[in-house]
């Protein structure tokens, strides 16, 4: 496959140095899909390009999470008002470093993209009361500026474990930075027993600093019900079950649980988060 | 996608001597430890971003300063036989989870490596890897070698210890070398290259481990140095092999009784000339594998 027909563009945008917001499909606490869905709905973004998975994907059949059938997809959306591109897409299997070519080309080539940013999920044992804290990566000294006028936490060092891979967010950054594209990855915690469900508290953060980055105008009472929703379930939870109020209780108050009862509290507030309304 | 080259030494028909990690690590070990030998100084490297993916980020004050990845690198050496270029990658470039380098990046790979190798002027390649052979851990590991061309094969009749796929009882001079040392040799035919892949043995039964084999790594040590005319100091890589011979008996210590019983037979099992008794068959050394598997899995449950 040659280079031009690694995406697909169906409606050249009109857009002038825009930013970009990518997240990935399979992230903790639902966070990229989410965000990138509500960014859509709230915006009206429009789809107008794809890239092409033969390449970057095994296309041996397809995979079924939570009774349905995946296939893996990378799109594109615009929002012509707020000046933005989001880009929706699961993590290639293989070929990085051209697959998040072919993202930057769309971006640069028909968007005029100046900056981007990624949003994910990260994992933390903190309880889901806790304050949570929106954490940043930059790829340039201009970008950190930009990141200082918000709360953000953003002085931090880090260095990937030995027997564990950089994230495909820092790959993106990395490849940004050598075509002189400001970046940043925004980090959300999200607690581990919510890691395979649903964490609104999350979505909300990362949308609460893309709403002042972009002056997107979002009323976020509907997030904030969802919200409300989710603390309602887990609350009941803890009532119903008083080990799982004791294992969350020990969370917030910095103990930390064992691995069985860091495994029994998954299980219960998987199982009961998923039961459909 | 591309070569970086940092100097460009004046080289005289440079032999390339090309290593990778694979089982037993014997490959690398064994082109690794002659680079440190022969004090080879790094002069190129193949650019990582399009083969592979990052290995390890630095983030400094929030700010990312830096992506590594597996690095795949250039190093040469004048001795006084002959110029040598050696080539250490740090993984096989792979596809869609494979274990081995396939498809077409592992193709690329192979011809950026041969693209320098032709630029210096040179004619002949060595590969490295492991031979997986019904041997007993306390034997001396052969060298397996694959020539890429017919002419070659009077020439490695003559290297000590060494043995073709014909010598190998039941091959019929068939067999396959996987990944890059495979596939190099291949490329090289196809662009004019003489090429020989030096395998070392390694018992069947510990293919499967992750541990390295530096026993192998020296016997292919021992082929090369001779070959290319280099005389080394092995010391070093004597005491790899007695720090892993240790290492290996702890663990043949763990086999059942019965196993290691039957295991032992292979001491006296002379593969590429069969004693009359023949100790061990096909038969056995299927079961024999597939009672370790069961050994070991169901140890890591009561561990």
């Amino acid at each position: 496959m040659s280079e031009k027909q690694l995406f697909r563009i169906y409606k050249k945008p009109e857009l002038q140095s825009s930013s970009l917001v990518v997240g990935w499909s399979e992230d903790a606490g639902k966070l990229g899909p989410k965000v990138i869905d509500y960014l859509n709905k709230k915006l009206g973004g429009k789809e107008f390009a794809e890239i092409e998975p033969a390449d970057f994907f095994s296309l041996g059949g397809v995979s079924v999470e939570s009774d349905v059938a995946q296939f893996p997809e990378s799109k594109f959306y615009w929002c012509q008002q707020k000046n933005l591109v989001v880009l929706q897409s699961y993590s290639p299997r293989s070929d990085w470093h051209r697959f998040l070519g072919a993202v930057l080309d769309v971006a640069e080539l028909y968007c005029h993209v100046k900056e981007l940013y990624t949003i994910g999920g990260m994992v933390s044992l903190s309880a889901h009361t806790a304050p949570r804290e929106l954490l940043a990566v930059a790829n340039s000294p201009g970008m950190k500026k930009v990141l200082s006028q918000y709360e953000i936490a953003r002085d931090f060092d880090y260095e990937t474990p030995p027997g564990q891979r950089p994230t495909l967010s820092s790959f993106l950054l990395w490849v940004a930075k050598r075509r002189n594209i400001a970046g940043a990855s925004l980090w959300v915690p999200v607690p581990f027993y919510l890691v395979s469900t649903e964490d609104p508290q999350a979505w909300r953060i990362t949308v609460e600093f893309l709403d002042k980055r972009f002056g997107l105008g979002i009323d976020f009472r509907d997030l904030d019900e969802e919200v409300a929703r989710q603390n309602e379930k887990i609350a009941q939870v803890r009532i119903r079950f008083p080990e799982i109020d004791d294992y969350i209780r020990k969370l917030e108050t910095n103990l930390g649980v064992t691995q069985e009862e860091n495994e029994k509290l998954v299980k219960e507030i998987e199982e009961f988060l998923r039961k459909r309304d | 996608m591309g070569i970086r080259l940092y100097k460009k030494p004046e080289l005289e028909n440079p032999v390339l001597i090309a290593g990778w990690p694979g089982i037993g690590n014997i490959g690398i070990i064994a082109v690794d430890t002659l680079r440190g030998m022969v004090r080879a100084e790094e002069f190129g490297e193949i650019e990582s971003w399009d083969f592979f993916y990052p290995k390890k980020v630095s983030i400094r004050n929030g700010e990312l300063k830096d992506l590594e990845f597996p690095s795949n690198k250039f190093y040469f050496v004048k001795t006084e036989k002959k110029d040598l270029i050696f080539f250490i990658g740090e993984e096989q470039p792979t596809e869609g989870g494979k274990v081995y380098a396939e498809g077409t990046k592992a193709y690329q790979m192979a011809n950026l490596v041969l693209d320098l190798a032709l630029k210096f002027g040179c004619r002949r390649v060595y590969t490295s890897g492991a031979a997986v052979a019904p041997i007993h851990h306390t034997a001396r590991p052969k060298v397996w070698a694959v020539p890429n061309s017919e002419d070659l094969i009077d020439e490695i009749k003559s290297y000590e210890n060494t043995v073709l796929m014909s010598d190998i009882e039941g091959r019929g001079g068939q067999g396959a070398i996987t990944g890059l040392n495979g596939l190099l040799l291949g490329v090289a035919k196809k662009r004019g290259l003489e090429a020989i892949c030096v395998m070392g043995e390694i018992p069947v039964y510990l293919q499967g481990f992750p541990l390295a084999y530096p026993k192998a790594s020296k016997s292919v040590l021992e082929v090369l140095t001779v070959t290319l005319g280099i005389k080394i100091d092995m010391q070093g890589i004597t005491a790899l092999v007695e720090r892993s011979e240790s290492e290996i008996e702890r663990l043949y210590e763990r086999f059942p009784p019965e196993i290691r019983e039957e295991l032992d037979k292979l001491i006296y099992v002379t593969y590429t000339e069969l004693t009359e008794s023949r100790p061990i068959t096909d038969e056995d050394k299927k079961r024999i594998l597939e009672d370790i598997d069961k050994f070991f899995k169901k140890d890591s449950k009561e561990d």
